[in-house]
């Protein structure tokens, strides 16, 4: 158990070097969600009567900006397992295969670097919302909503590593992690209420861990409680989606890497 | 630390097998390599060389047979022949945007070296491979020496019982390449490990090799001394030019030399082929000086690693791109490490 905590350790060490060190991609990780939240939350502004309908005060903009919180953790945490398949293209991964770590911290390793990587990219979109003037009255439960978002990316970052071992091309993978990322986003109640969606779409939202999660940060900025869904069915929700994940990213990942790429 | 097992062969195999559908990689090779020594492993691209490697470093299973490494199963026990082990690949693996340092420092946890030890074993490493003075700069700005030699210190960092090399020396220039076999053989000094070099310079296996192994087809062709590969090869080649018409007795007497088997006679040119040529070629002078025949050249070949290569495998080592079975050797090559 310790060894398999300090393994985990040195590969989280090594991929939040290798962050650390690409600084570029920070900026240009943070382009798609700004243009989100200002340009879609403006142009939804009228729709602050509705919002107001299920409870909500503030403007539309206050109401979305934490599903684009959520928005930088999906993609963050999703893209953030690519560099998995150039592991094993350059060689990394044979020599971390080859070493006497186990198979699953390296899968681990990798997500607990992908998810606070993915906490530190949706804290700079919060302090951006915060800029252009989201109201958040209680400033203290910033550290909580990034307990939720890092909580949440290593969830989110299993997905990543599943599809990355699994998938022995760039094209197949970002096809697949396409394919999920945006469905996963826009079936949830990110940018419009659970309550006023249709049925069926609210049936659907309702299977999907961002859902709890898009629910659980609004929650924490707002003070709103949505459609009789408690944060505690909303935290017990994402903790079993994360444990999941961890289980689930292991037991891939292990079988994926044994087999020849 | 474990405690030290002493074990007569670093590497074992037992009816070795491992196929791919259809295609037999690597078919039922057996052999060993002596604990302590420096074992070359040849063979044209595609033989079954990786895949070996792959079967004996745990990245591959067999399809049948066994294999040993530093006395532990690679099926049974892979976490000890991990523990056992030091791998260099072919490509570089090291991180590029880390430093130096920090590429060692991940490869002493990756290999679970006591913490109290990794600085002061890095530092040795690095001096060993004089890279003290470029230690905290990223290895982005470093040369593909200076890379080659980091990726090499990081596979006996943790002092492995055996190391791997992978083609040591594949893409690096001449000075550069002679450089890196003085380190091999400096490390082999220092720590006395067991090495298993693959390589496609026969030059490179004759210097550095106490043994060398040819694999084609999947199968192990020989097994020996580069010496012994090489004598067994049998003639040498002496080319002899002159520059008299009459040349008497010139040729019988030559053939009267015991080392000599055999003359070829080619329109002003003998071709000799013989044993011990060095000894033959005073007594060539002799002869010709007693007749008065003024020799205007004289050559001696002997027979290369290329010679025995060749005489094994029965066609020069391929290059990836040389174009020769080149659909058959990317197929193989991208199933085994794409």
């Amino acid at each position: 158990m310790n060894s398999l905590l300090y393994d985990t350790y040195t590969i989280f060490w090594r991929e939040l070097k290798r962050y650390r060190k690409s600084r570029s991609g920070v900026l240009i990780r943070l382009i798609q969600p700004a243009i989100w939240i200002i340009v879609i939350g403006n142009t939804f502004s009228g729709t602050q009567p509705l919002i107001q309908s299920v409870g909500f005060e503030g403007q539309y903009i206050e109401f979305m900006a934490p599903g684009v919180i959520i928005l930088t953790a999906i993609f963050t945490s999703i893209f953030g397992g690519v560099n998995t398949l150039w592991d094993r293209r350059y060689g990394f991964m044979n020599k971390a295969l080859t070493s006497p770590i186990s198979r699953s911290s390296i899968a681990l390793g990798k997500m607990s670097a992908i998810s606070l990587i993915s906490a530190l990219q949706a804290s700079l979109i919060l302090g951006i919302a915060l800029a252009i003037g989201v109201n958040f009255p209680n400033p203290l439960m910033i550290a909580p909503i990034m307990a939720i978002v890092i909580l949440f990316s290593l969830g989110f970052s299993g997905i990543s590593v599943i599809v990355a071992a699994t998938a022995k091309s760039q094209e197949t993978f970002w096809g697949v992690i396409n394919f999920l990322g945006m469905p996963l986003f826009m079936l949830s109640p990110a940018l419009f209420p659970l309550e006023l969606l249709p049925d069926w779409l609210a049936t659907i939202a309702k299977f999907n861990p961002v859902t709890y999660t898009v629910l659980l940060v609004r929650e924490m900025m707002t003070g709103v409680t949505e459609g009789g869904i408690s944060a505690l069915l909303s935290i017990g929700i994402i903790l079993a989606f994360v444990l999941v994940m961890i289980g689930l990213a292991s037991y891939v990942f292990t079988r994926e890497v044994n087999k020849p790429f | 630390m474990r405690e030290a097992i002493q074990v007569l062969y670093s590497v074992e195999t037992k009816s070795l097998s491992k196929s791919f559908g259809a295609v037999n990689a690597v078919s039922d090779i057996s052999f060993t390599v002596k604990a302590g020594e420096i074992f070359g492993f040849l063979g044209p691209n595609g033989a079954g060389k990786s895949t070996t490697i792959m079967i004996l470093t745990t990245l591959l299973k067999p399809t049948s047979g066994h294999a040993l490494v530093s006395g532990y199963d690679v099926m049974t026990h892979p976490k000890q022949v991990r523990q056992s082990i030091g791998y260099v690949q072919q490509e570089s693996t090291v991180d590029e945007y880390l430093t130096g340092r920090e590429n060692l420092l991940l490869q002493a946890r990756l290999n679970h070296i006591p913490k109290d030890q990794i600085n002061k074993k890095i530092d040795d490493i690095l001096e060993l491979i004089e890279l003290s003075d470029k230690q905290n700069d990223p290895v982005i700005t470093y040369s593909g020496g200076m890379r080659k030699r980091l990726d090499i210190a990081g596979g006996l960092l943790h002092q492995p019982k055996v190391l791997f090399l992978d083609e040591p020396t594949v893409g690096l220039d001449i000075q550069t390449r002679r450089k890196i076999w003085e380190y091999i053989k400096k490390i082999h000094k220092e720590f006395q490990m067991t090495i298993f070099l693959t390589t496609h310079y026969m030059e490179e296996a004759d210097q550095l090799c106490d043994r060398i192994g040819i694999i084609d087809n999947g199968k192990i062709q020989v097994i020996d001394t580069p010496e012994n590969m090489k004598n067994a090869m049998g003639n040498e080649i002496i080319s002899l030019t002159f520059e008299n018409e009459n040349l008497g007795d010139f040729l019988s007497q030559l053939s009267q030399i015991d080392l000599v088997k055999k003359i070829n006679k080619d329109n002003g040119k003998f071709t000799l082929f013989v044993s011990r040529g060095t000894e033959v070629i005073p007594k060539i002078f002799q002869i010709s000086s007693a007749l008065e025949i003024k020799i205007t050249s004289i050559s001696l070949t002997r027979p290369t690693l290329d010679d025995v290569f060749i005489s094994y495998t029965g066609r020069e080592i391929r290059d990836d791109d040389t174009g020769f079975n080149r659909k058959r050797e990317h197929a193989k090559m991208k199933r085994l490490r794409t």
